[in-house]
């Protein structure tokens, strides 16, 4: 079997900061971003919590696991959760502690 | 004589005065009133720093506030413990022994066992040396893993020096959770309840005397984890039972639907007698407080505290006071509980645990309090939220975050600026309490950035910690 290809990840800021990461092989997209010192938001590393989350702005990435923390709304949305999503492609992923507060709205205002 | 074979009254008013406590050699004070008698004003406070969930590159941390108003770094933060690893939301922590193993010699009640919300992973901080306390252990999340249970949340020591922690989900995060038992080397010793015996879990207290321990429902973790989503209240994801354990068989022997009054019930307190078979449980999103109770035998709950929602010009729903901590004084007189998204927190007369009486309340930040409560200080966003008392009961302090992804929903100034922790005088004698115009501590002026503050303990022992045998 031959291993997986490295794809070029560009993380994407919400202050317009923007990082470029090679993801290699099945690594996650927070593990490299852990290697490059790049410091993304994270909790569980199970796939339970959210706080890892981003948007797909372009590319494709696939879950290891399931992705329990998110509802199909926010997949349909192309939210990921990033400690458990590789890349199948070249990808840009909006990234940062803001994309996490779009899943959920204050439900009474 | 024994101590577990003394005479139980029922009646007898408080604090186990019949309670023969001459071989009183272990950690903590033999009852309560011994611990208001005996115990020194709070000089230190330990409360947790966190930085989960926001772009400050920075793991959470255990804060060594200085309270003593002598000190010449009153109001600082004077230690920060980093915890290891970031991604942890520190939340709520314990001793590893308390009151209830006042018996247990050679125990100190020296070390804190603070677990990570989010990761799952366990810390223990030795605090011998008060101001500079230091992590001696860490049990990392795979571990806890191997038990099928994720998500710890309320710490107990317990009467024979092992420690007790809730746990909330199931390795994946989601039900059922259950109970993690830790030994006196802060290993892993197993689960304490038969998997499967609850579902929901969330705090839980015991009284030994009585045999009981009664513990509460939030939901999974994968359900509160990412916010609070009001679609998840209507698929019936979120709790509103209380459960009704026996304390040595380990298994639940009735279970309390609180009903629609009774949604997300937290915080459990018993009163601090340990002859008392009372005690209150908040449930945070219908805002209610309920009284529970032993009557023939069987436990009862009754709502005893109704908050109503309040309309506000920014909001297109009236907003629910969430009543998110409470907290029992150590002589067991009053009731305190912060409505965190009101913004007020209040102290109730429960001499008359069936009819508590509103005694007095303080406003700052939250929706409806002023922004600014102390002058010429920083603004103040989330309400109040969790609680500490002093022993004596004369000082009640509090933090305003409640939890990093629901602060981001409801406040999310609060990330951005941090924290803040407030203090009241209290006057016990005649039920009044006063914002204390002096006392600010702000956890948003760090090195690393703005932090939120939670739970707050005392090295000797508190109101929200300390169990008699
Ligand atoms: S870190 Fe919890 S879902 Fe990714």
């Amino acid at each position: 079997m031959t291993a997986p290809p490295d794809y070029a990840v560009t993380l994407e800021w919400e202050d317009g900061r923007t990082a470029d990461l090679s993801v290699a092989g099945d690594e996650t997209v927070l593990a490299a971003a852990e290697r490059e010192g790049l410091g993304l938001p994270f909790g569980c590393l199970t796939g339970a919590c959210a706080t890892c989350t981003g948007q797909v702005v372009a590319g494709d990435l696939v879950h290891r696991r399931e992705p329990r923390a998110l509802k199909p709304r926010h997949l349909d949305a192309e939210y990921v959760l990033l400690c458990i999503a590789v890349p199948r492609s070249d990808c840009r992923v909006r990234v940062g502690a803001a994309i996490q507060r779009e899943l959920v709205a204050n439900p009474w205002k | 004589m024994s101590d577990a074979d003394a005479p139980h009254d029922e009646h007898d008013d408080h604090a186990g005065h019949d309670h023969d406590h001459g071989d009183h050699a272990g950690p903590g004070y033999s009852t309560p009133q011994a611990a208001i008698e005996e115990s020194e004003r709070e000089q230190l406070a330990y409360v947790m720093g966190l930085y989960v969930g926001t772009d400050v590159d920075a793991p959470d941390f255990l804060g060594v506030v200085d309270v003593d108003p002598d000190s010449p770094t009153y109001c600082e933060i004077v230690d920060r413990v980093e915890m290891p690893n970031r991604g942890d939301e520190l939340h709520h922590f314990g001793w590893n022994a308390c009151s209830s193993s006042c018996h247990v010699e050679g125990l100190e009640r020296q070390h804190l066992v603070i677990p990570g919300q989010r990761s799952s992973r366990i810390h223990v901080v030795d605090t011998k040396d008060r101001r500079n306390p230091e992590i001696i252990e860490v049990i990392e999340p795979e571990e806890v893993f191997e038990y099928d249970l994720s998500a710890p949340h309320t710490v107990h020591c317990i009467p024979d020096g092992e420690i007790m922690l809730s746990m909330l989900g199931d390795a994946d995060g989601e039900l059922p959770g259950g109970f993690l038992l830790l030994n006196d080397d802060f290993e892993i010793e197993g689960r304490w309840d038969p998997p499967g015996e609850v579902e929901m879990n969330y705090d839980f207290w015991y009284q030994p005397r009585q045999n009981v321990m009664i513990s509460s429902e939030w939901a999974a973790p994968q359900t509160y984890y990412p916010g609070f989503d009001l679609d998840d209240v209507e698929a019936g994801k979120y709790g509103r039972k209380l459960h009704v354990w026996d304390w040595e068989e380990k298994e639940i022997r009735q279970t309390i639907d609180l009903g629609e009054e009774g949604m997300i019930p937290l915080e459990v307190r018993f009163l601090h007698s340990p002859v008392s078979t009372h005690g209150f449980v908040g449930a945070a999103l219908s805002s209610n407080v309920f009284h529970f109770y032993e009557q023939d035998g069987e436990y009862h709950a009754d709502k005893v505290i109704d908050v109503e929602p309040r309309e506000h010009d920014d909001w297109d729903m009236p907003v629910p006071g969430l009543v998110t901590d409470l907290l029992v004084s150590m002589d067991d007189r009053y009731l305190f509980f912060s409505n965190w998204l009101h913004g007020d927190v209040r102290m109730y007369d429960v001499s008359d645990p069936a009819n508590p009486r509103l005694a007095d309340r303080i406003w700052a930040g939250g929706n409806f309090g002023p922004r600014n409560p102390i002058e010429g200080e920083r603004d103040v966003f989330g309400g109040p939220q969790m609680l500490q008392l002093s022993l004596d009961g004369e000082r009640l302090y509090w933090t305003t975050s409640l939890f990093s992804t629901w602060d981001e929903q409801f406040y999310p100034e609060e990330g951005k600026q941090g924290s803040v922790m407030l203090k009241a005088d209290v006057n016990p004698r005649k039920g009044t309490m006063e914002l204390d115009q002096e006392f600010m501590v702000d956890f948003g002026d760090l090195p690393a950035g703005p932090a939120r503050a939670h739970e707050i303990r005392w090295p000797d022992g508190d109101c929200t910690s300390d169990v008699w045998m």
